[in-house]
């Protein structure tokens, strides 16, 4: 009992009778908006149940009048924070990619209710996927931005948020989205810019490790473990060539490296070998010195992880032939899913596609865990290699977020609107929709590892846990591999691609020659871009 | 109306005053200089001399325009029916001008400067710098090097195409379904070869040459891993893809050429051999130049089948100087060098291609 009430009763003389009707009065009082809320969790509870039978798991791809009911059903917080039709002739320009149908096709679907009710409306500047960076870079270095929000992964915000571009997200909408629900290392500084919020995530991006059960176990040709370093990784790799494999009856193959570029993006699996090495667990850098911006990647970790693809090269049959034409979407597309290879670290996509492409036959025996580690770790500050055990999962491209840009800062009206519309996509129950059903993006809220929410939408639980899990668990570990969010980065990584090409062809008498040239080549680059400029913007993005 | 000068094209004889004459070159050079002068004082500005708060560079786009329309009037003004006849080709010429010589003019600016996009000094005039640095850059030249593989490689394109060609000009069965046959993959998308081909029929595993690769008992077919087979099979899609254009040129040339030739070397007793050696071949020369000299034009911009099958892999090998281009413009943002090395490469491309025009001139004539 509170003292205040025990005081006015004490100094009223009560019956028994009396202080127990009032007490009972005043406790059903203070239980009002307990029920209230109670209520309004349930129906909260409700949306997502309902929100999920939308088409219903196995019903087929959803289809444009599926997202607006979605988008219809995931009002209320709009409604909460906007009047209907206050936003009435308000005109907002959403700039984003198109992919595989999905993204700002998807986007559209779930922003017609919320245009219907708020009476804005919305113009669409689509991309492809390959004309987007271009696309933004050009706009920006030309000062020609024409648009208020904008659907970017999170490393391109050293290109935006460090030129001023993007407006400062108000408090009202940290609240609408509940950002508390972040996983960990969305939260800042990684969901901060320089101490400012702009990001209002829609995805969650790791790699992570998948593989094929029918290769370990007792017995099996890999192994009696699924391996848990890379150290294991190369060993069962080139213990089971000359084997069968279990499924297909081909020849089997370990772990599947791509060994061709893929505009960029394909440096992110040489960094998921080297996050194990190179990652400290002391120190937030591991691609440069955040001190000087000198590149990192010559140092022996680097150089461990290009040797140990370059020993599976030097092996025969340790990949499928023709691998040094395999970019990262041949891997898991046409190999790992086709039943080619028996590991491959990626992105989620393996994992929703393992059980639902239509192409893929290793639905039954995918495993997943999160990025192998190592027996030792190499500490930059010391220069010396560390005997212990290190796992570092990659952040690779950290997600997809949605922004508004500084275009709408001085019109409060059209800011709010911006600002809304942004929020309705990054709600936290339009969310567990976009992770649960296509639509190009991850999971990325704790809320959206609640598996009894999976299973009940008819999710198989023992699967979606193997998934899920390793996504969370990658996520939430205390020393994930974050990407610096640095003007230019894929710069970085699209050279390094060209040079990592002529150290796998051989051009290159050794590892540590071909990561001396990528390391001439990234300095370039800093000193092309600005070094000072590139140091203080790195150590904002990592929050040093 | 007199009585001398171009009586032929002359349908009137203007009589102009000179204060006509005046104005006319009045507006002409008036207009000249204030755009003159808009031009250097954006300039200026550009440059950090005088700020006069230019916000772009439409203003001396204005001036341009005010300028052309003036300089037209101006000819009529001051010519009368001459210059009427002027207005035929002078506004057009303008136009020309404006979109070719400006945008070089704007090209050569960029090429000379350090202009990433991600850097927050945005472009930067850096002088020479972009040519040492290619000058020094392995990649580039040997995306050079590769060039002359590739266009060396046209010899024996056009010796398929004139073997192809002279097949569909005899009298065979169905020779015009071969003629469309032959010419379908002309028709394709290089982007749609580059998928179907190179990354499906080729495709290690499961492609079906792979298979029949593997039936002939070729233990592990693979086309793009050593260097020499990934540059061959490139150059075997592109030609793929262009044979029937080379083919349906030389066919278009045998079918010009008069039959009696022939049928004279014949009654001089020439056998097959000696008449296409010594009738057909020198006949075909002004065609068959033309179509190679087209040929490497197209094949000095061969990019698209390298970018989506190989993205110049393995090591290079494969390499365009165009994909790497486009990788150093479009992937890296480095707008200031990746237009140098366009400039060089058409500067490359205009040299050679003039030196072979020279050489055609005067070693291809035909022998008469």
């Amino acid at each position: 009992m509170k003292v205040d009430l025990y005081e006015v009763m004490s100094r009223a003389t009560l019956s028994r009778r009396r202080m127990l009707q009032g007490a009972t009065a005043l406790g059903a009082i203070a239980a009002l908006p307990m029920a209230a809320r109670m209520a309004a969790a349930e129906a909260h509870g409700n949306v997502r149940a309902e929100i999920l039978k939308i088409p219903g798991v196995g019903m087929g791809s959803p289809t444009d009048s599926d997202w607006q009911k979605v988008g219809e059903m995931c009002l209320d917080a709009t409604k909460a924070n906007v009047a209907e039709g206050e936003f009435a002739g308000v005109e907002l320009t959403f700039f984003g990619i198109n992919n595989n149908g999905l993204h700002n096709i998807l986007f559209r679907g779930l922003l017609k209710g919320w245009e219907t009710y708020t009476g804005a409306k919305i113009n669409w500047i689509d991309l492809a996927q390959a004309d987007y960076n271009p696309r933004l870079q050009q706009s920006i270095a030309t000062g020609t931005v024409d648009f208020d929000i904008l659907a970017m992964g999170a490393p391109l915000e050293g290109d935006t948020a460090s030129k001023g571009l993007l407006d400062e997200m108000p408090d009202w909408v940290k609240a609408q989205i509940e950002m508390d629900d972040y996983v960990g290392y969305l939260k800042a500084p990684v969901g901060t810019w320089d101490g400012k919020t702009y990001r209002i995530s829609i995805d969650g991006d790791c790699h992570t490790f998948a593989y094929r059960k029918d290769y370990f176990g007792e017995g099996a040709i890999g192994g009696a473990e699924v391996p848990k370093t890379w150290q294991q990784v190369n060993a069962y790799s080139k213990a089971v060539v000359g084997q069968t494999d279990p499924l297909t009856g081909q020849a089997a193959i370990g772990y599947l490296d791509p060994l061709k570029g893929w505009g960029g993006f394909g440096f992110y699996f040489l960094e998921n070998r080297a996050a194990a090495y190179a990652k400290h667990p002391s120190d937030p850098a591991w691609l440069f010195d955040a001190d000087t911006m000198k590149p990192r990647v010559n140092n022996p970790a680097w150089v461990q992880a290009i040797q140990d693809v370059l020993d599976l090269i030097a092996t025969p049959g340790a990949y499928p032939a023709d691998q040094i034409n395999a970019d990262p979407g041949t891997t898991a597309f046409s190999q790992f899913l086709a039943g080619t290879g028996s590991s491959l670290m990626w992105w989620g996509d393996v994992g929703s596609n393992a059980r639902t492409s239509d192409t893929s036959v290793v639905g039954d025996v995918v495993g997943f865990g999160i990025n192998p580690g190592s027996d030792r770790v190499y500490n930059s500050a010391s220069g010396a290699w560390e005997e212990t055990y290190n796992e570092a999962p990659n952040m690779a491209y950290l997600g997809w977020g949605v922004y508004v840009t500084n275009r709408v800062s001085a019109d409060e009206k059209k800011r709010k609107a911006a600002w809304s519309a942004a929020a309705h996509l990054g709600g936290k129950d339009l969310s567990l929709w976009m992770s649960a059903y296509p639509s190009g993006f991850q999971p990325y809220r704790n809320s959206h590892f609640q598996y009894d929410e999976w299973e009940a939408a008819g999710y198989d639980r023992a699967f979606v846990e193997d998934y899920l899990g390793s996504n969370a668990d990658s996520y939430n570990h205390p020393n994930a591999a974050i990407e610096p969010r640095i003007p230019g980065i894929f710069q970085y990584y699209s050279v390094a691609e060209d040079e990592l090409s002529k150290i796998y062809a051989g051009q290159y008498a050794s590892a540590q020659e071909g990561a001396d040239a990528i390391a001439a080549a990234w300095d370039k680059i800093t000193d092309d871009i600005g070094r000072d400029s590139q140091i203080a913007l790195y150590k904002a993005s990592l929050g040093m | 109306m007199s009585s001398s000068g171009d009586l032929l094209h002359v349908v009137t004889n203007d009589s102009i005053s000179a204060g006509r004459k005046a104005f006319g070159r009045a507006i002409t050079w008036g207009s000249a200089v204030c755009m003159v002068i808009i031009a250097a004082c954006q300039l200026a500005q550009v440059l950090g001399w005088w700020d006069l708060g230019f916000e772009n560079w439409r203003p001396t786009l204005y001036a341009y325009v005010m300028w052309a329309v003036c300089l037209c009037w101006g000819q009529v003004l001051q010519y009368g029916e001459h210059g009427k006849r002027t207005l035929f080709v002078l506004p057009a010429a303008l136009f020309v001008i404006s979109l070719t010589v400006f945008p070089l003019l704007f090209g050569l600016i960029i090429a000379f400067s350090d202009w990433n996009l991600s850097s927050p000094d945005g472009r930067q005039f850096n002088g020479l710098d972009n040519v040492r640095q290619m000058w020094a850059d392995p990649f580039y030249w040997n995306a050079m090097l590769n060039m002359v593989w590739y266009v060396l490689a046209i010899l024996v394109e056009y010796a398929i195409a004139f073997g192809l060609a002279l097949a569909l000009n005899a009298e065979i069965r169905a020779r015009k379904f071969f003629r469309v046959a032959f010419l379908l993959p002309l028709m394709l998308s290089p982007v749609a070869v580059s998928w179907m081909i190179g990354k499906s029929m080729l495709e290690a595993r499961f492609g079906p040459i792979s298979r029949l690769g593997r039936a002939l008992g070729w233990d592990n077919p693979s086309f793009f891993e050593s260097p020499w087979i990934a540059k061959a099979t490139i150059m075997l899609m592109d030609a793929w893809t262009f044979i029937p254009f080379m083919m349906i040129m030389i066919l278009a040339g045998l079918q010009a050429i008069p039959k009696e030739l022939n049928e004279a070397a014949k009654v001089d007793g020439a056998n097959g051999w000696r008449a296409f050696w010594e009738v057909t071949f020198p006949m075909m020369l002004p065609v068959s130049i033309t179509a190679i000299l087209i040929r490497i034009i197209f094949k000095l911009k061969l990019a698209d089948i390298v970018i989506a099958v190989t993205s110049g892999g393995p090591g290079g090998a494969t390499d365009t100087v165009t994909s790497f281009i486009f990788r150093e413009y479009r992937d890296r943002s480095n707008v200031g060098y990746g237009t140098l090395l366009a400039m060089v490469y058409l500067v490359v491309i205009i040299l050679v291609m003039t030196l072979l025009m020279k050489l055609a001139d005067r070693y291809a004539r035909p022998r008469t």
